[in-house]
């Protein structure tokens, strides 16, 4: 990753993992704190996105609405879905400075899934995440996260993010 | 048509507020199921026009396991072909969507045109004394729109597509905000742990019940109501309500309407197999589905936008859209959870049974308020008639 020093590139992969360590124990709160004040976290299908269709699976375009999906997975749906535990793999491809502090990151990420009715552990969903990550404060956080999910038919619902 | 491909035989209860649980589960019926509704006289909504805008676009779709090709064509015209070449019958498109001149299978390089005109053929004069260009073309189903929507049915023997929408074309055209005069905004896709039938009995309209979200908004629904008729299909139009001085939501654009005219903002339309259509609030949203297998549906939802929306209108239609409804939505998340529970229940013995509304356990209900889930009943005795399960002979007195 030219241009961009080893300890910047450690401090990004610590957030990509302080990321999907929050959804797999399932801390909402945790998985908000990893996004900047003004943020946003996006997640479509490759479908959508090749088509230039605009809808999103999640569309949290500002701070309110990721504070407010917080809010659907633990006070909205509370008991009403087979909860299922995820673990995020995740792979760093390319890293590039946007300009001082930003950097834009895309890896490949999978998302496997255990549902908690059946036992059986399966793919929920694979694809990328295109990120613009904030190194300029004390913690590095997302300014942006775009997840694209590769296939145009989700397996099962989706109740955390991706 | 016998029933001999079903044994043991359904056996209908005698009481039109039952219905078996078994026929959800059972592989017979869903292999009858194939050859009586999805082959039969029914006619399966697949796309709507403004899916496909420009001229070479194409969606690749099912009608229960049979694969189709929908394109628009040179002059604007579009056309539904069954995906499959006419040479040896590979399937010939195998993306979803696109925009393409011509269609070429790989196996002998046959080439159809958005016409499905054969147009490009290697074989030489000669090869073949059976062979000109002209009798081969892509075959088609039976081909009918409405306000935009593209009907097929793979039955020649199926009434016309006004006698089977029997005066629905109006409510059809509400839940689309008035005519088919539609702009895609992009697509939710999801699979469904269930038959699709449990899907047919309780989506596009339920109890409220089940959504906390409407709880704590403390949002009411407006005051509406709901309708069925005797070919399967049933409804509901409301005034729309709006929550008001809710707190749960930091960002209110979410259950933001824009649309004016409150008295029939919030309607949906449910058409005899599967086909569902819903507007509520600023989505307008068609619901491809199709069965893909005894126990699994997909669910195609794709929302629109109107022609005549400026960019922030789409703008704000795109946001809600994305987060209201859908396999993430916060309204729908936990309707696919429900299906899934419905179609588990569904293997004990017995039958799920309709309370709500019900005034004669064994008559058909002819009036529906506005949370009445007698409103089923219809469509179920429609679906016992095509699939010729005999009711039970006792009646009491």
């Amino acid at each position: 990753m030219p241009g961009v020093s080893l300890d910047d590139l450690r401090r990004i992969d610590e957030l990509q993992v302080r990321y999907l360590d929050a959804l797999d124990r399932k801390n909402m709160a945790a998985w908000a704190g990893t996004f900047a004040e003004e943020a946003q976290y996006i997640c479509t299908t490759a479908e959508n996105e090749d088509a230039g269709l605009p809808l999103a699976l999640m569309m949290d375009d500002c701070r309110g609405r990721i504070e407010d999906r917080v809010k659907f997975v633990e006070k909205v749906w509370a008991g009403t879905f087979q909860d299922y535990q995820t673990r995020h793999f995740v792979q760093r491809l390319a890293c590039t400075a946007a300009r001082a502090g930003l950097y834009s990151v895309r890896s490949n990420f999978a998302v496997a899934f255990t549902r908690s009715d059946t036992g059986e552990s399966s793919i929920l969903a694979a694809g990328v995440y295109d990120d613009l990550v904030d190194l300029s404060g004390g913690q590095a956080l997302f300014q942006s996260k775009r997840v694209v999910v590769d296939s145009p038919v989700l397996p099962h619902y989706v109740v955390y993010p991706l | 048509m016998t029933e001999r491909s079903i044994t043991p035989p359904v056996v209908w209860p005698t009481k039109a507020t039952e219905v078996p649980k078994e026929i959800f589960v059972r592989e017979d019926v869903y292999r009858e199921e194939l050859r009586r509704i999805f082959m039969g006289p029914e006619w399966f909504p697949i796309a709507h026009a403004s899916e496909l805008p420009n001229r070479g676009d194409f969606k690749t779709c099912f009608v229960g396991e049979v694969p189709l090709l929908v394109t628009r064509d040179d002059e604007d015209e579009l056309h539904v072909f069954y995906n499959s070449c006419a040479h040896r019958g590979a399937q010939l498109e195998t993306r979803t969507s696109g925009n393409k001149r011509a269609f070429q299978c790989p196996y002998h390089r046959w080439t159809f045109d958005t016409k499905g005109a054969l147009i490009g053929c290697p074989l030489k004069p000669g090869d073949s004394v059976a062979f000109s260009r002209e009798k081969y073309p892509l075959s088609q189903p039976r081909m009918a729109m409405v306000h935009g929507l593209i009907f097929v049915t793979l039955c020649d023997a199926a009434p016309s597509l006004a006698a089977f929408l029997d005066g629905y074309e109006d409510k059809l055209a509400n839940v689309m905000g008035g005519d088919g005069r539609l702009r895609l905004l992009g697509y939710h896709k999801t699979t469904l742990h269930a038959n699709w039938k449990t899907y047919h009995d309780n989506d596009a309209w339920h109890a409220p019940l089940l959504h906390t979200a409407f709880r704590m908004l403390d949002w009411q629904g407006g005051k509406g109501c709901q309708f069925a008729n005797a070919r399967g299909h049933r409804g509901f139009e409301s005034v729309l309500s709006l929550p008001v001085g809710q707190t749960l939501l930091s960002d209110a654009s979410l259950i933001e309407y824009r649309g004016g005219d409150l008295s029939r903002g919030s309607c949906s339309l449910h058409l005899f197999p599967l086909f569902a259509a819903v507007k509520h609030l600023d989505t307008i949203g068609l619901r491809f589905v199709n069965p893909r297998g005894v126990d699994r549906t997909e669910l195609h939802f794709a929302y629109f936008g109107r022609e005549d929306d400026d960019a922030e209108m789409t703008r704000h239609r795109v946001r809600q859209s994305s987060n209201l409804l859908g396999p993430c939505g916060m309204v729908s998340m936990e309707d696919a959870a429900m299906f899934q529970r419905l179609h588990i229940g569904s293997r004990t013995p017995g039958m799920q049974v309709f309370q709500k509304g019900v005034k004669d356990e064994y008559a058909m209900p002819r009036e529906f308020s506005q949370n009445d889930e007698a409103v089923n009943i219809l469509s179920w005795e429609y679906y016992r008639r095509v699939m010729g399960f005999e009711k039970e002979a006792a009646c009491p007195a």
